[in-house]
């Protein structure tokens, strides 16, 4: 008894320095707080990376070295929820009473209607990431939701998640290799390969990295669900 | 108008966080983290950052609670694998065995839905490694009769709460011993 006072009273003085730590460093962002960044990607940001859409000239062209770390981080996730719910006792499982309820037919009905514009839709934002709001990871996203629903349409669809997995770690190193390929053009890499000065050809660069780093989110998640229908089955 | 809007859906999402903590259904939480990340996309749509609220829709409310659905719908079932085969386990008009009366009661107390199975290479399997078969299926209690004392014998994880509580319920009943499996004995 006399430990957990100890121990909430230790918690609750960590909060207290915590929150007066913050209070005391927010008074200094005052001070820091300007204007430049925003005023320089305003200026140069259209000229120098071709993207109407200013976020994808950012995280594809300034800071294309975190992006690509970014997309990592997501494949190691993908990589421990399959380690996770690997089992060794295969298909010995009983089967669950969830398994042999079939989907409303309304929902089917709907699924149907609702699949093709979703595809749709996920395409769009992924081929106009440069030009409207949108980008890879979004798009493709929607397109992993959209795949989604085909599996409550049938639940006992078969998918092997390991060969999803391989697909996309092939798919991350074409994002690397197509983003160092400018260290051969423009000797420096992480940035636009082209040097024509013509919008439409600068912008295949950003279309290209689009459409890899959309594949490649949409199968990760869709690996994720995978593993997750498949656990304990 | 835009910085009234922008006040009420803040005030919203606060009183969205505190029913999240405090409903204890389910379903029904899973609805109010759809909701909270809607109101939060609306919040950034507001602040000019269309490209952030497309990704919080697109994962917020349709990715995460499809995958709480599928995980949630997997854990109310309570699997298990009837070894006895005999009328402990039996369901009647006229007479229900003890182990079904019990389990029942149990199921019912946690709103759990009961799976009772019998599925023949389960139960062909080395009965001194009920535990990897716990640790590595979806079985949750298996039921053995001990032959010499005449006992029956539910044997579960020793992690899981729920056997706690069927270790409570299950004492008013003479020949029946709950066995629970200490954890950690192996791993991969």
């Amino acid at each position: 008894m006399v430990i957990l006072v100890i121990k909430n009273g230790l918690l609750i003085a960590l909060l207290l320095v915590l929150l007066g730590a913050f209070y005391f460093s927010v008074q200094d962002l005052e001070l820091m707080y300007n204007t430049f960044a925003k005023n320089y990607y305003l200026e140069n940001g259209f000229y120098q990376t071709y993207a109407r859409n200013l976020v994808t000239g950012i995280y594809l062209d300034y800071r294309l070295f975190d992006s690509i770390f970014e997309a990592g981080i997501l494949l190691i996730a993908v990589s421990g929820i399959l380690w996770i719910s690997k089992q060794d006792i295969e298909k010995h499982n009983v089967h669950f009473m969830l398994d042999k309820f079939k989907t409303p037919d309304l929902f089917v009905m709907f699924a149907r209607i609702v699949y093709p514009l979703m595809l749709v839709f996920g395409f769009y934002v992924i081929v106009n990431g440069h030009i409207s709001p949108g980008g890879g990871f979004q798009g493709g996203a929607i397109v992993a939701t959209a795949i989604l629903i085909l599996y409550y349409i049938d639940p006992n669809k078969e998918t092997d998640p390991t060969f999803i997995v391989s697909i996309e770690k092939i798919v991350f190193l074409l994002i690397i290799g197509f983003a160092t390929i400018s260290i051969v053009t423009k000797g420096t890499m992480f940035t636009n390969p082209f040097t024509v000065d013509n919008i439409e050809v600068q912008s295949i660069y950003l279309l290209l990295m689009n459409i890899l780093i959309g594949v490649k989110v949409a199968l990760g998640l869709w690996t994720i669900f995978t593993a997750f229908l498949k656990e304990g089955r | 108008m835009i910085e009234i809007t922008a006040y009420a859906l803040q005030v919203l999402l606060i009183i969205i966080a505190i029913a999240i903590v405090v409903h204890k259904n389910n379903g029904t939480i899973i609805i109010l983290i759809t909701s909270f990340s809607l109101v939060t996309a609306s919040l950034y749509v507001i602040n000019n950052a269309p490209d952030v609220a497309i990704a919080e829709v697109a994962i917020g409310s349709a990715i995460i609670p499809l995958i709480y659905v599928i995980s949630i719908s997997r854990q109310r079932e309570f699997i298990v694998l009837d070894r006895a085969r005999d009328d402990f386990l039996k369901r009647a008009f006229d007479k229900e065995g003890i182990g079904y009366r019990l389990l029942r009661d149990f199921s019912e107390y946690y709103k759990l839905e009961l799976n009772i199975t019998d599925d023949p290479e389960l139960c062909s399997y080395d009965p001194n490694k009920d535990q990897v078969l716990c640790e590595k299926t979806n079985v949750d209690l298996i039921i053995q009769k001990d032959e010499r004392t005449g006992e029956y014998l539910l044997k579960g994880k020793d992690s899981s709460i729920l056997m706690h509580k069927l270790e409570e319920l299950a004492s008013e009943y003479e020949d029946i011993r709950v066995v629970r499996f200490k954890d950690g004995d192996f791993g991969d």
